[in-house]
């Protein structure tokens, strides 16, 4: 009787340093599914879900967020996040409109100068500088829409990414055919 | 050759999978490779290798045969060449030769016919390998064999290269391009293949041609036997499809298998097709650009087939018209083999590099693929892949969109030559879901990349916004310590002013008791009005004795105390202030500036509506040059003086009030008096200056004034000065900075009145 509890509380009390010693050399910082979370998200920064940029987002998901507030993921990222998280798919909030990938473009015989867009870029996306004609880098654009607003002269429209030869998806019903 | 090379390499290695087409060679390759009467356009996709490029050429501008259209630096680029003579009528979208059919940036040439071409240097000696490379890469040859890869970088691998394979097989059916190009151009091509090994040194060199070319094979023979091709031999390889391909043609000659993801230069081997190796001829003995290519224009459906030079850029239309395509609704123009080649939507598009064969089919000959069936799970896809994939698991993931899992059973590595598709019982178009799930495939990985950069470039400017913030909030504490300790200074600044205005208070009131109190808000003001009060009493008391001991001083003193007289005048409590009878007879010239200073002075009282003064003044009627120039001078000190700050004011005035209450006393010392008095001289005529903006009828007199003050402020800085004077100085100095608008309109009426009565005076003595 003795040496059962005796040995028992020898144990505890091994078992309860070495616990404690791996909770404290092994722990981890952070919450790691934000970091999964945020690697689905499409990274656009665009702020259309209600939450200043995608690492926020990833947050307020961890924490019960809806999974159905980004736009520019489409569907495809909202079942990922579903699985993710093993929650339900939702529909998503926004419409299949917003989720064509758009990249911003200046019009730039109508650009002031004002660099109001390029404060306004998450992304580092536009140059210029005062007075002087701005552009997006079209390969560095999210399209993420928030140039547009701020734009005094509304000279910044979002255009739609069309395919070239490289990016054709082979939607062989897609192409118009002509007869001989 | 040597006998030992030609056992050597008898070896062959299976193909693993493959079928055997019908080959329907025999259809175009019976007849000699033709010319066809040139187009009257071309089109020139831009660019056609490589990713970027400039035009060389404008809109309208005449260009010349092998003319290069483009100027590009990157690795790939490849120069785009003007096919024959002509202006360039457009440059703009048009279809491309591609299964989509997108529109693609295009030069559109419109021939003159004349075919004027630039000179073509021909190599005179030997040449180097950078030389070669470059006649290589200026001709613009890509992979002919369709791939359409620059041959410059292939031609110059970081890696020993051991085995050179010209690529013969031409394996696709109907297409007879390669076969036609080495039974006619067999020592050309062997040329052509000297180069490479100049370029590679590889220790051994193989043309693999496909048993079913024997006429390609022995002229191959021949040419080779003429030839001093050092370690090169012919191996024919059986035929099947695809070994025409680049890997499984190694395969077959090396048994080793080109790994996953990489290139045949890991394992020392390159493979160039013979049409490669004909241009590559042209190019570096010719200096002709790669301007036409052999194409195979074959099918039923055509009346003339066979193998044509047709120019890169010729439309397709023109190729159609010249060798009889019978156009029906449902027939099909299908660029490549059967096999890999695809359907044009549109017949508006131009001969590539690598385009090797027109298929004109009828419709019996190469049926439209029936409805697709479900997969039945049979497995002869699999036994043909060639690449030894699972198709039918491939099948299943790329139609349930599940990519990732279709990329784990290697999707990437499919080479798409159709065989599986070929094969299936089916009928079910594989090939045609695994390139939706390359593509698909390739966007997701693309879309994840742009995700990272833009996470980076996200996070970088985090980063950045927070540092910014940082220092500026650094700059902005920096600025507001500064400030504080400045206001700190200042403020001590503030309390030694006002001790230094009380104690001159302190003294006017003590020194002149019968001075009455100004009651003006501003302490300055009140100060100056104050002194300038005990001045003219001073002045009235003294001035007959003045007068009589030296005119000069006398009128001096006179004007000065007029202008402390206005002073008093502008502050609201009338101050009785002095009479200065100034000798109005007097010759000297001194005695004059002296009242016309005064003149100035009472001007301004009288503006006021009350008249204190009764200044009898001579006005002087002589302006003198150097007053003038005098009086510029002081302005320029005035402009210095006033930079002075207030406590140094508040000092002078002190000064003044114990200096006046003992006029005839010289104290001070004469340089500071005579600084002081140069700074009342521009002040007086400053103010003589807003006199007259004043009064505008006054104008002439005003100068004068001015000037005559001026003057007098040099003498003052002469430095014989009597102290008073000087005293009298400063007070006005401090009186000015402090100036008040109304004095200035109340003297600037009383000079207009002075001067009036001033006229009148002088025509009595007149």
């Amino acid at each position: 009787m003795l040496i059962a509890v005796v040995l028992l509380t020898l144990l505890a009390l091994v078992f309860g340093v070495v616990l404690g010693f791996a909770a404290e050399k092994f722990k981890v910082e952070g919450n790691p599914i934000v970091d999964q979370i945020e690697a689905l998200l499409p990274q656009t920064q665009c702020g259309q879900c209600g939450y200043p940029g995608c690492r926020p987002y990833a947050e307020a998901i961890a924490n019960g967020e809806k999974i159905n507030r980004c736009p520019p993921g489409g569907s495809a990222t909202m079942e990922k996040l579903a699985d993710l998280m093993g929650v339900e798919p939702e529909p998503l909030t926004a419409t299949a409109e917003t989720q064509v990938r758009k990249v911003a473009f200046i019009r730039e015989e109508e650009c002031i100068g004002c660099t109001k867009c390029i404060q306004a870029c998450p992304v580092d996306a536009i140059v210029g500088a005062g007075k002087l004609m701005h552009t997006v880098l079209a390969s560095a654009c999210t399209g993420c829409d928030l140039c547009v607003e701020p734009c005094p002269v509304d000279c910044i429209e979002m255009l739609p990414v069309k395919q070239d030869l490289r990016t054709w998806d082979w939607q062989l019903n897609a192409i118009p055919v002509k007869t001989l | 050759m040597s006998l030992t090379a030609s056992t050597e390499h008898t070896v062959l290695w299976p193909l693993t999978g493959g079928i055997h087409p019908p080959e329907m060679k025999l259809l175009s390759n019976t007849t000699p490779i033709q010319r066809l009467l040139p187009a009257n356009e071309y089109f020139l996709p831009l660019p056609q290798v490589g990713e970027t490029a400039v035009l060389a050429i404008k809109q309208g501008q005449r260009v010349l045969k092998g003319q290069p259209l483009t100027r590009g630096i990157s690795a790939m680029y490849l120069a785009v060449h003007a096919p024959t003579s002509g202006t360039i009528a457009a440059i703009e979208p048009r279809p491309s030769n591609h299964p989509s059919a997108l529109p693609v940036l295009t030069c559109v040439l419109q021939s003159d016919g004349l075919d004027e071409a630039v000179s073509f240097t021909a190599a005179s000696e030997p040449l180097s390998h950078e030389q070669i490379l470059q006649r290589i890469r200026d001709a613009g040859i890509a992979g002919m064999g369709g791939a359409m890869f620059p041959s410059h970088i292939k031609l110059n691998p970081a890696s020993k290269i051991k085995r050179l394979i010209i690529n013969g097989v031409e394996c696709e059916p109907y297409i007879t391009a390669d076969d036609r190009l080495m039974r006619e151009y067999a020592s050309d091509i062997l040329n052509g293949v000297a180069l490479m090994q100049q370029l590679l040194q590889p220790e051994t060199t193989t043309i693999a041609i496909e048993d079913n070319k024997p006429e390609a094979a022995q002229a191959m023979r021949q040419a080779l036997a003429a030839s001093t091709l050092p370690q090169c031999s012919i191996q024919v390889i059986p035929t099947k499809y695809p070994s025409g391909g680049e890997k499984q043609l190694i395969q077959i000659l090396t048994g080793q298998e080109v790994p996953s993801g990489a290139i045949p230069a890991h394992l020392g081997i390159v493979v160039q097709n013979v049409g490669t190796a004909f241009a590559i001829q042209q190019a570096v003995y010719q200096g002709v650009p790669l301007l036409e290519r052999v194409i195979t224009v074959t099918g039923s459906n055509i009346e003339k087939p066979g193998n044509y030079w047709v120019s890169v850029g010729t439309p397709i239309r023109h190729i159609l018209e010249q060798t009889g395509f019978k156009a029906t609704p449902d027939s099909k123009v299908i660029v490549g083999g059967p096999m890999m080649g695809y359907t044009l939507s549109t017949v508006d598009v131009p001969v590539l590099k690598g385009s090797n064969c027109l298929l004109l089919p009828q419709a019996q000959e190469l049926a439209d693929a029936p409805q697709e069936r479900s997969c039945i799970r049979c497995g002869e896809c699999a036994q043909v892949c060639p690449v030894s994939l699972l198709p039918q698991q491939l099948y299943w993931h790329a139609k349930a969109a599940e990519y990732d899992k279709a990329e784990n059973f290697h999707l990437q590595d499919c080479i798409e030559c159709g065989c599986c598709s070929y094969v299936c019982p089916s009928d079910i178009p594989l090939v045609q879901y695994y390139r939706v799930a390359k593509a698909a495939i390739r966007k997701t990985r693309e879309e994840k990349l742009h995700a990272e950069h833009a996470k980076m470039r996200f996070e970088a400017r985090s980063l950045r916004m927070e540092q910014e913030k940082l220092e500026r909030e650094a700059k902005a504490r920096e600025a507001a310590e500064k400030r504080k300790s400045a206001m700190s200074g200042n403020e001590k600044d503030a309390v030694a002013a006002a001790l230094a205005r009380v104690k001159a208070k302190q003294a006017a009131q003590g020194a002149v008791e019968e001075s009455p109190a100004p009651t003006t808000a501003d302490s300055k003001a009140t100060i100056a009005a104050a002194v300038s009060g005990i001045k003219a009493q001073n002045q009235e008391t003294s001035g007959s004795n003045v007068t009589n001991q030296e005119d000069k001083k006398a009128a001096i003193a006179a004007a000065i105390a007029r202008a402390k007289a206005k002073k008093i005048a502008a502050t609201p409590t009338l101050t009785e202030t002095l009479t200065a009878s100034a000798p109005a007879q007097a010759a000297d010239k001194k005695a004059k500036v002296a009242a016309a200073i005064a003149s100035a002075k009472a001007k301004r009282t009288q503006a006021a509506d009350t008249p204190n003064t009764e200044a009898q003044l001579s006005a002087p009627n002589a302006t003198d040059k150097q007053a003038m120039i005098a009086a510029a001078v002081a302005k320029a000190k005035a402009r210095k003086a006033a930079v002075e700050n207030t406590s140094a004011e508040v000092d002078n005035a002190a000064v003044t009030v114990e200096a006046s209450s003992a006029p005839t006393t010289l104290t001070e010392s004469t340089t500071d008096a005579a600084q002081k008095a140069r700074i009342a001289a521009a002040v007086a005529k400053a103010k003589a200056k807003k006199a007259s903006s004043a009064t505008a009828t006054e104008a002439p007199e005003k100068t004068t004034a001015a000037s005559t003050i001026a003057a007098a402020a040099k003498q003052h800085t002469e430095g014989n000065m009597p102290e008073t004077v000087n005293t009298d100085g400063d007070t006005h100095a401090s009186v000015s900075l402090s100036d008040d608008k109304k004095a200035r309109v109340v003297a600037a009426v009383a000079k207009a009145k002075q001067k009036a009565r001033e006229r009148a005076r002088e025509q009595e003595n007149n």
